[in-house]
């Protein structure tokens, strides 16, 4: 049984595979899980969850035939996309609080960057919010996070169709690159205009004696992308192999 | 009286976990449990005789890898010397760091040469003290442990030192009182620190591991064991805390709260050990500040 969860892997989340972790690799071990109010709770905030991304697709359907092309869909759904992504910060909670078994730190760093990407990067600097790659790695995310929420839901439930758990292992192998690419593609358009306005930059000489170059700041959090993604990647392919040949072999024994 | 013998299979794989030979018939389960904890939970000392271990005529010893390791003297010689040596490099405006116009200048203000000075006696102090002052309880660690403390130590000196030295820097708002008070605090918390260290050492014999409750001396600033059970770190937060003041230098000031987030978790974890070892045990003690944390 899979509680409501477990994390790992997925920085920045292009990936269809979402959060893989011990707590459902590991089948042989009894989980204690959350008790029936923390439960329920997860339920309803998974279910919302759930339901707020779906909003988001339908949204960026519904725009793309209005308008008759892909270009700029991000202001039809901007503000869905922000709450609910933002929203996700509740995660870590449920993780400090003990109801869902995962990793305090993973999900932080998980959600945290998330959250950067929309509100530091395509918030803040405006001139990318055109741009296409914004729609690459919002269309990821909106695909995971459907299926990884319902996946949760149905797991609290005990009742998960094996299409949920197939599609939550397998989509990443293309969503969690098509993802990183539109956000590594977002932050390199961002530069040029950050380097002009010198955003969220301080410089010397000041009397708290520090200095912050946010342009320089994002080439790293981009060239941190290189150890960090095969090693997340890779992790869920692992994963993968895991739990769904687990799961075959537990149909043949039926 | 015919002594039994117990075996405490896993429920799950069948393997066995546990065989107690000499179990009194009249133990209880509750007793049984905590036979099997003990010759599970934690690792044996080397110290342990074997004869004393509650296992009975067949002891099944369980061997655990812990990976490569290093010494402990060895990491701290390492992860000391690098600040010092690094500092320094900033402090001389070696080439390179600030721009070419600033090779080998020096800075017109009087507080960042003293601050040199306290950054680099600092450190030295630290070394001397893992030379020749600290006892430690386990010879090593892991070796992964030298680089991710290397490249604390190191990256926060080398980012310190970056702003103290450079040629922009601002001198405190406050002036030379600010500066003032900002040393001798720094001062106070160095003495202070290095008695404590001075006491710990000698509540424990050369070349022994054993462990006492530490208690004030007539040394004044061991006076603050009464409240604390690592004042060494209390004094340590308080040096740096003294030298962001110094200073005024934003990077230090968060160096201080990482180094103070760290040191509490191990005053927590060494005074929670404290208590578990201790029975009579001071009531009265937090384990790093003071009737607060």
């Amino acid at each position: 049984m899979a509680a409501a969860a477990a994390t790992a892997a997925t920085k920045g989340n292009g990936a269809g595979g979402g959060r893989v972790g011990a707590g459902e690799a590991a089948g042989t071990r009894k989980k204690k899980g959350p008790g029936p109010l923390a439960t329920a709770y997860l339920v309803i905030y998974n279910v919302v969850m759930t339901a707020g991304w779906l909003v988001i697709a339908v949204g960026l359907v519904r725009a793309y035939l209005a308008k008759g092309s892909y270009h700029s869909l991000y202001y039809s759904i901007e503000k869905p996309l922000k709450f609910f992504q933002t929203g996700a910060l509740l995660e870590i909670l449920h993780c400090a609080i003990g109801i869902v078994p995962s990793s305090v730190v993973l999900t932080s760093f998980q959600v945290m960057s998330r959250v950067f990407l929309i509100w530091a990067v395509t918030h803040s600097v405006k001139e990318v919010q055109s741009e296409d790659s914004v729609l690459l790695f919002v269309i990821a995310w909106t695909i995971t996070e459907i299926i990884r929420y319902s996946f949760y839901t149905f797991s609290l439930l005990n009742h998960l169709p094996y299409l949920i758990k197939w599609a939550r292992y397998t989509l990443f192998i293309v969503l969690y690159p098509m993802g990183v690419s539109g956000e590594l593609l977002t932050i390199y358009a961002a530069l040029p205009f950050v380097r002009q306005a010198g955003l969220y930059s301080i410089s010397l000489p000041n009397k708290y004696n520090f200095s912050f170059d946010y342009h320089a700041f994002l080439i790293l959090v981009m060239i941190s992308y290189i150890p960090i993604f095969p090693q997340l990647y890779f992790h869920m392919i692992h994963q993968r192999r895991k739990i769904l040949s687990h799961t075959e072999e537990h149909k043949k024994f039926e | 009286m015919k002594h039994y013998e117990v075996e405490i299979l896993d429920a799950k794989t069948r393997e066995k976990l546990c065989f107690l030979d000499k179990v009194e018939p009249q133990a209880t389960i509750a007793e049984i449990k905590n036979l099997f904890t003990k010759t599970q939970g934690k690792s044996l000392k080397d110290e342990d005789v074997l004869q004393k271990l509650p296992v009975g005529t067949t002891a099944t010893l369980y061997f655990r890898d812990l990976g490569a390791q290093i010494s402990w003297v060895t990491v701290f010689l390492t992860e000391y010397a690098g600040p010092l040596f690094i500092y320094l490099l900033f402090y001389f405006r070696v080439p390179f760091i600030y721009g070419h116009k600033y090779d080998f200048t020096s800075s017109r203000h009087t507080v960042v040469h003293l601050a040199c000075t306290c950054h680099s006696l600092h450190y030295v102090k630290r070394l001397l003290e893992t030379l020749f002052v600290h006892r430690f309880s386990h010879g090593t660690m892991p070796l992964r442990n030298i680089f991710k403390n290397c490249t604390y130590y190191w990256g926060f000196a080398a980012w310190m030192a970056y702003y103290i030295n450079h040629p922009l820097y601002t001198p405190p708002t406050y002036g030379a009182q600010q500066v003032k008070l900002a040393l001798a605090i720094f001062v106070i918390c160095q003495l202070g620190n290095f008695s404590i260290h001075m006491a710990l050492r000698d509540l424990r014999p050369a070349g022994s591991k054993t462990r006492k409750i530490p208690y004030p001396t007539k040394n004044p600033f061991t006076w603050l064991f009464l409240l604390v059970s690592c004042p060494n770190y209390t004094y340590e937060v308080g040096s740096w805390i003294g030298f962001a003041i110094m200073t005024q230098c934003l990077p230090v000031a968060l160096f201080s709260l990482v180094g103070f987030t760290q040191m509490t978790i191990w005053a927590k974890g060494k005074h929670r050990s404290y208590l578990k070892e201790f029975r009579d045990y001071p009531p009265l003690r937090m384990p790093i500040i003071p009737f607060l944390l």
